[in-house]
């Protein structure tokens, strides 16, 4: 068992030390026959991954069985490759209104969680001024105040904010998180004050020094928070269900659980739906995959 | 986000003033500009967080019916609270979730880190493939697997039944419901604690292996003697990041069970939300019960950082 803590992928293939055994044995070079506990091991991989992965491929390859086949076998594969159900969807049941909203609040909600963290990162790491710790434990506290505690006192709050059954209902209250501020400081504390200082004597205004010298050496960060903001804002269920109270303003996720609840729409569709909901979000993470990994080790962990 | 180093401080004015100097003096030292970048986000926290948290425990000692204006109370709520069956059987329900879903996902994700730390071949590829379950909304999780454990049309039962091994009634029956909803919470996170525990793996210092190499331990010796006491820290961020998940649970269940059968996976949150946004709405109630898992998430936070100082001390 090799215990060498590799971090990236590149290493390990190079990083085989002396002493113990080789770390690939599929060659033909006469090397030692797999061990029964990389057997196990593997094997038992393979069956976790296959535990994860093979219900949503199974829910892929459903959502393109007609209503009869799907409820008659569950086990048939579809009969052909027929994109109705999606068609269905989409055409009869508005799930092009709910897509356009999810795509509308997950932007704005992320841009302004962008905007809100970064200035208040940014004020907190790199001023002194009076109120600084004390504002910063605040924000902290927020932590143990999840969405969840404060549903009936928030939702007051945007009765009055006349916000109710809008999208900015649905933007603007959860764009304020904690998690964001934190990451954002500790990006801007590495970011070394002289740098700051050099813009402030070349005659910068503090916002210009911010936006043109601070912000671009801060990206990886803000790229991690987007990220972890758009996968939330997406996903997003409690908060939406009880603002969004007409179907115009519908996300997705509240669309397919009032829909599924409420039995009022045809499973094949709302299989097609669900499938076309996942979409996004899997394609985001296949791309940025590192940095979604970086972004549990920055905010899970610190 | 557990165990947080405030940092405080670490823009130290000395540091500050000597750069300064070394320029001749010339900075002017911004007085308002710092104001300016916190403002817009403390508006945003006070208005959306602090405000209604403080509200919110203010209307627990209120009685708010819609359509009624709101009068002092003092204690009934929690009276009414702590003499409804419904609010018991949620908080046996909630501790029965949480104590089984944290102690499974502890084990399992430890067990999944350590295959994974010690794969070579595809290792990339088993992270990511543990992972997906974390992308798909909660929502989306719930209609996913009542549509796997459906007994009529499901693929579960349907394969159990060619084999011969009955067909179970999954959500039907409270004690699977139970169970069941357990389990789709662990497929659903279990990826991301994974990834929290193999970063814990991947800082333990080598030295300590080699040394144990040295005096001829076996693996399993390491396991128990080095890898284990090394992980306790992360172990621990594990189990209060998953205790606090498990309280806050709700959303796959709206759409696994809807609370049933026979309330049986009503969990706490979901009190909360039938109370106060299902008619008979009854915001007094609803506000009382979030003071209560309130006070559970502070508790829980309280011990957290105790621990982690001790730890810090040792």
């Amino acid at each position: 068992m090799s215990t060498v803590p590799f971090a990236r992928t590149g290493r390990r293939r190079a990083g085989h030390r002396p002493g113990q055994p080789a770390p690939t044995w599929t060659s033909v070079s006469g090397r030692r026959p797999p061990a029964p506990a990389a057997v196990l091991r593997t094997s038992l991989l393979v069956a976790a991954s296959l535990l994860a992965v093979a219900p949503v491929l199974w829910i892929a390859v459903s959502s393109f069985k007609p209503l009869p086949q799907l409820l008659g076998d569950p086990l048939s594969l579809p009969s052909s490759l027929s994109l109705a159900n999606y068609r269905g969807g989409f055409q009869q049941f508005d799930f092009l209104t709910y897509f356009r909203n999810s795509a509308i609040v997950t932007v704005a909600a992320t841009l302004l969680t962008l905007a809100l963290s970064a200035t208040a990162g940014y004020g907190l790491a790199k001023y002194n001024f009076r109120g600084r710790n004390g504002l910063f434990v605040l924000v902290l506290a927020t932590i143990m105040i999840p969405i969840q505690v404060i549903l009936v006192p928030i939702f007051q709050v945007v009765v009055d904010l006349h916000l109710v059954n809008s999208l900015l209902g649905l933007i603007i209250p959860p764009a304020a998180t904690p998690t964001g501020v934190f990451l954002m400081r500790q990006a801007f504390l590495s970011i070394p004050d002289e740098l700051i200082e050099a813009a402030r004597v070349d005659g910068a205004g503090e916002f210009r020094t911010f936006w043109r010298i601070v912000l671009p050496n801060a990206r990886a960060s803000l790229a991690v928070l987007a990220i972890i903001s758009v996968g939330w804002r997406w996903n997003d269920f409690i908060w939406p269900l009880i603002i969004a109270q007409s179907p115009g303003v519908y996300t997705l996720p509240v669309a397919l659980g009032l829909l599924t609840s409420q039995q009022a729409v045809p499973y094949n569709f709302i299989l097609a739906m669900v499938v076309a909901s996942m979409i996004p979000v899997i394609v985001i993470f296949l791309f940025l995959q590192r940095h979604v990994i970086r972004g549990i080790a920055m905010t899970g962990l610190k | 986000m557990a165990t947080v180093d405030l940092g405080v401080g670490r823009v130290t004015p000395s540091r500050r003033s000597r750069s300064s100097g070394r320029r001749g003096g010339r900075r002017r030292v911004p007085r308002v500009a710092p104001y300016l970048f916190v403002l817009p986000n403390m508006l945003a926290v006070g208005l959306f967080a602090i405000w209604p948290a403080v509200n919110g425990f203010r209307e627990s000692f209120f009685h708010v019916i819609e359509g009624q204006p709101s009068r002092f109370a003092g204690l009934a709520n929690y009276r009414q609270l702590v003499t409804d069956a419904q609010f018991w059987a949620a908080v046996r329900s909630t501790l029965e979730f949480v104590v089984g879903f944290v102690a499974l996902t502890v084990v399992l994700a430890t067990a999944a880190a350590l295959l994974l730390q010690s794969q070579r071949r595809a290792k990339g590829l088993f992270r990511a493939a543990l992972y997906v379950p974390v992308l798909i909304s909660p929502v989306v999780v719930g209609i996913l697997w009542n549509w796997i454990l459906n007994p009529t049309s499901g693929v579960l039962d349907a394969l159990l039944h060619r084999v011969g091994l009955g067909q179970p009634s999954w959500l039907v029956e409270p004690h699977l419901a139970m169970g069941s909803a357990i389990f789709v919470e662990l497929w659903a996170t279990l990826g991301f604690y994974t990834l929290i525990v193999l970063g814990g793996l991947q800082s333990i210092d080598p030295s300590l292996y080699e040394a144990a190499r040295v005096d001829g331990a076996s693996s399993w010796d390491e396991i128990w003697r080095i890898t284990l006491p090394s992980l306790r820290p992360t172990l621990l961020v594990v189990v209060i990041l998953s205790t606090i998940t498990g309280f806050q649970a709700f959303e796959f269940i709206y759409t696994l069970t809807g609370g049933g059968p026979l309330g049986a996976t009503t969990l706490i949150v979901q009190y909360i939300y039938d109370h106060a946004f299902v008619p008979p709405i009854n915001f007094g109630l609803a506000t009382a019960a979030s003071v209560l898992l309130f006070l559970v998430l502070f508790a829980i936070t309280l011990v957290n950082l105790a621990i982690g100082r001790r730890k810090g001390a040792a």
